[in-house]
């Protein structure tokens, strides 16, 4: 985990950053945003020292790095910058193992590493191993940067606009791969960027920041959702969510606290619920709120049976939906079956939501309408 | 073109000794201001408070004439090898500093700070990163330092560290434009192969990425570099070897040894020659010959610094220029004077007088003489002002005895005055260009010329009897010689000594071969 601690950067009277605090925490990756000057390469340069801040404190694991040797802290810290920071004079292996041969490892050690890493962004280490950097396109370089951070097996990453000079299609591509690496390792990694689109994609928490503040430190779900003040609402952009729309999921615009009922109910205070609650479905929860059985309409007037209690009448759930589902899983689902009324449950399979047709077309809807706040939107 | 190559062939061993002399010298002269200049440069690019400062000395140092500090480098560290390398180092550091700096300081930031940012410490970084990434301009001033050196280190010659300026000097002194040219054409050929060996080193130490043709073809770029890899070394052993075969034959002169200097004239160069014939040949003492130091100045403060034992010198230079004593005409007053304050002043013994006086006097064409009538001074005060005069820096210099006090006793007023050196004042007279020169006595350009000089019927000028002046403790150590040195002077007339002066420069001999054919003539009879 990294902790900073009210820390303040200044240039002469130039306030770069000013006391700011926040925690990042292990194997998530992290995006620093803003605009240019908001302090996020500050920030970012801080934690490897390259920078040292006016006052406050930066934690690594509850040490503070203002005792820890420079050189060492750096070693166990990747750092890739734009163009990977390669030294042309050098070939793409001398690149890579720089840091392990100083560290005298393993020759042989040294040399499956990188042949691993070369083989897990997808570059022929045959090809490529002997060559010098002039000789690699953009986005070659830029993976060749990544593994060479990644190389002497740091457990924090830091990224410094490492993408922002490539092509789009280039780009997307590393994106991709960044994430499936960083979830394949689990690596701390720290992210900055200016692309908002980037920072929604790769993302597991975003800090958004301005003139060397904070304004909001969050999974970019919540941030898009709910903005913390206007500049964060326009830098996010509106319905920037559509842009990756596997982000909106199921638990943010669901029907929260449907109409549920006890399996004791009896068969006409069933009836009574539907009426008052205009509604054509009632769900039948147990004490611990499990789902164990779907009541509609029509069951009901198929049972004479006045005193009849739910348990009776209900009929097993046929479908539910994890309230962390995505609405891209969502609608595949509706295309599959034709269905109505989804039951959504948690991931300990407790009833949370309901999902209804009105519900998903006001949805998909939005983005086509000028934005209101989300919370409206949602209810 | 046809003498040239015939007088170089004839000079061969000589040419090729003075050529090794002078790789060996700016070899170390360059790799010296390499080990200087590099770190120097790397600490200004660190430390940017140092490098005004830095550049801004050696900026100045380079501005100085190569001339004024060889003048300057003799009082502090004497003649020889040492001070003509320490001026060449001096000279060669600027583009390497100025090289250092730029191509350290230039390297792209970001760079250098992924360097840090991934962990490298101080030292890997420079080492790993900014020295390669700088080397290649680096080079490119190593490479104008070690051009320019070829060309300074023949002014090395003038204060007698040899190279070949030693030909291209006494080639000036001599009128030999045969000798000038063996002296010039292997400097500018060693110049041009130097530059070759040090582009070769410029290209082999560009990391191969970053040359321009990298791209188009990899494989004949490594061929390439492997070709020149073997020339680099040959050359640099051989430079090795010439150094280590330097050091060892200097090792050898450690036994008995004095050295023997001359002023830069044709007669000093014979009689530098003449006397160490005598000494090696008379005593088991070997002798370090140091023709042509430059002025009686020069000869005497390196007399004092004990750079060289022996030197031949003038009575009247002694007596009016070093004593600062006033003009006088009896020649053995004048001797007696001298060796007495000589011997106090400066700890020098003078041995005796030789047989000729090369007084200074002033000559002209015939045609002059002739269209003004002038055979005496006061003929000349006639008509001096339409007449102009070029004379060595070191007459108009003197004290007392020089072109100053002739004008003030006189009443001179010359058209024009003017400062020249020794031998271009012979064909700027005869070209026209002045009316009168001053000479000596004995110059064999007089006869080369078939000039006439004035006659000093006043006596204005003191003797100058040639006079062996040597070291009081040399003598000591060595007391055969004086006996052996005072056998010579008697032989050497005026005419002898005019004889000898004009086979130099007139029939371009060689000073050592006409001084030994003289004395191989005279020596059974010593």
């Amino acid at each position: 985990m990294i902790q900073l601690q009210n820390v303040t950067k200044k240039y002469k009277e130039h306030t770069v950053l000013d006391s700011i605090s926040m925690e990042i925490k292990d194997g998530e990756l992290t995006v620093l945003i803003g605009p240019s000057g908001c302090g996020k390469t500050t920030t970012l340069k801080l934690l490897n020292k390259l920078i040292q801040p006016t006052s406050g404190e930066i934690l690594i694991d509850g040490e503070n790095i203002e005792s820890t040797d420079d050189v060492r802290l750096r070693r166990n810290m990747g750092y890739v910058i734009q163009q990977g920071g390669l030294f042309p004079h050098m070939t793409i292996r001398e690149n890579i193992e720089i840091i392990e041969k100083l560290e005298k490892k393993q020759p042989k050690e040294i040399e499956n590493n990188t042949i691993r890493l070369m083989k897990m962004v997808d570059l022929n280490p045959d090809d490529y191993l002997d060559r010098y950097p002039p000789e690699l396109s953009g986005g070659q370089l830029q993976r060749i940067g990544v593994i060479r951070a990644l190389a002497n097996d740091p457990s924090i990453v830091l990224l410094d606009e490492p993408f922002s000079a490539l092509d789009p299609v280039t780009k997307r591509a590393l994106q991709d791969e960044l994430v499936e690496l960083q979830s394949k390792m689990g690596k701390t990694m720290i992210f900055v960027t200016h692309d908002m689109d980037e920072a929604v994609k790769i993302a597991d928490r975003v800090c958004i920041m301005r003139d060397g503040h904070i304004l909001q430190f969050d999974t970019p779900e919540v941030i898009m959702k709910h903005p913390a003040d206007d500049f964060v609402a326009s830098f996010v952009g509106p319905n920037r969510i559509w842009s990756s729309p596997e982000r909106i999921k199921v638990r943010d615009f669901m029907l929260q606290d449907p109409v549920t009922c006890g399996p004791e109910l009896s068969r006409d205070k069933c009836a009574d619920r539907m009426a008052e609650n205009h509604i054509d479905t009632l769900l039948v929860v147990d004490g611990e709120k499990n789902l164990i059985g779907v009541i509609d309409k029509q069951m009901l007037s198929l049972v004479t049976d006045p005193a009849a209690c739910a348990e009776k009448l209900m009929k097993e759930p046929d479908r539910a939906i994890y309230d962390d589902s995505s609405i891209i899983e969502l609608l595949s689902m509706i295309q599959d079956k034709e269905l109505n009324n989804i039951p959504v449950l948690n991931r300990e399979n407790r009833l949370v939501g309901l999902l209804t047709n009105s519900i998903l077309v006001s949805t998909l809807s939005r983005q086509y309408l000028p934005r209101h706040t989300g919370k409206e939107a949602a209810k | 073109m046809i003498s040239l190559i015939s007088y170089m062939g004839e000079h061969s061993s000589q040419i090729i000794q003075l050529l090794v002399q002078h790789i060996v010298m700016t070899s170390i002269a360059v790799a010296f201001s390499v080990v200087v200049g590099v770190p120097l440069g790397i600490l200004i690019s660190y430390v940017k408070k140092l490098g005004k400062p830095v550049m801004g000395a050696a900026n100045v140092v380079q501005a100085i004439p190569s001339m004024a500090l060889l003048g300057l480098a003799i009082p502090l560290l004497g003649i020889g090898k040492l001070p003509a390398i320490v001026m060449v180092i001096i000279y060669s550091l600027l583009p390497i500093i100025k090289n250092t700096y730029t191509g350290i300081s230039g390297i792209d930031p970001q760079m250098v700070e992924a360097a840090n940012g991934i962990g490298l410490t101080k030292w890997q970084v420079l080492k790993k990163v900014k020295i390669p990434m700088a080397l290649p301009i680096i080079m490119a001033g190593v490479r104008i330092s070690a051009v320019t050196a070829v060309g300074l280190m023949t002014m090395a010659a003038f204060i007698g560290a040899g190279g070949l300026g030693y030909l291209v000097f006494s080639g000036i002194r001599t009128v030999n434009n045969l000798q000038i040219l063996s002296g010039a054409i292997p400097a500018c050929a060693l110049a041009l192969f130097v530059d070759y060996i040090m582009g070769l080193i410029e290209k082999l130490v560009t990391p191969i990425s970053l040359q321009k043709k990298f791209n188009s073809s990899k494989e004949q770029l490594k061929k390439a570099r492997f070709r020149d890899k073997v020339i680099l070394i040959v050359v640099f052993v051989l430079i090795a070897s010439l150094i280590i075969q330097s050091a060892v034959s200097g090792m050898k002169t450690a036994q008995k040894t004095i050295t023997i200097g001359g002023k830069d004239f044709t007669e000093q160069d014979i009689l530098c020659n003449l006397y160490s014939d005598l000494i090696e040949d008379k005593t088991d003492i070997q002798v370090d010959r140091k023709a042509s130091l430059g002025g009686s100045q020069v000869c005497f403060e390196s007399m004092k610094k004990g750079e060289i034992d022996m030197y031949v010198d003038y009575t009247g230079t002694i007596y009016s220029n070093i004593l600062g004593l006033p003009a006088k005409s009896d020649m053995d007053a004048v001797y007696n004077e001298c060796a007495s304050q000589m011997s106090d002043k400066y700890q020098t013994r003078l041995l005796n007088q030789c047989g000729f006086n090369n007084t200074y006097t002033i000559a002209m064409t015939k045609e002059t003489q002739e269209k003004y009538n002038i055979t005496n001074f006061q003929d000349l005060a006639a008509v001096s002002d339409q007449l102009r005069i070029a004379t060595t820096l070191e007459f108009q210099n003197r004290k007392g005895d020089g072109l100053g006090g002739l004008i003030d006793k006189y009443n001179l007023n010359f058209q024009q005055v003017m400062g020249i050196d020794a031998s271009p004042r012979f064909t700027a007279l005869e070209n026209g260009d002045v009316d009168l020169i001053d000479a000596f006595a004995t110059d064999g350009l007089l006869k080369k010329y078939q000039l006439v000089t004035i006659k000093d019927d006043d006596g204005f000028f003191p003797p100058y009897y040639a006079v062996p002046v040597i070291n009081a403790a040399t003598i000591e150590k060595y007391p055969e010689l004086e006996g052996v040195i005072n056998k010579l002077g008697p032989y050497l007339t005026d005419e002898v000594m005019q004889q000898l002066n004009y086979e130099v420069d007139e029939e371009e001999r060689d000073p050592a071969d006409v001084a030994l054919e003289f004395y191989q003539s005279i020596k059974d009879q010593l």
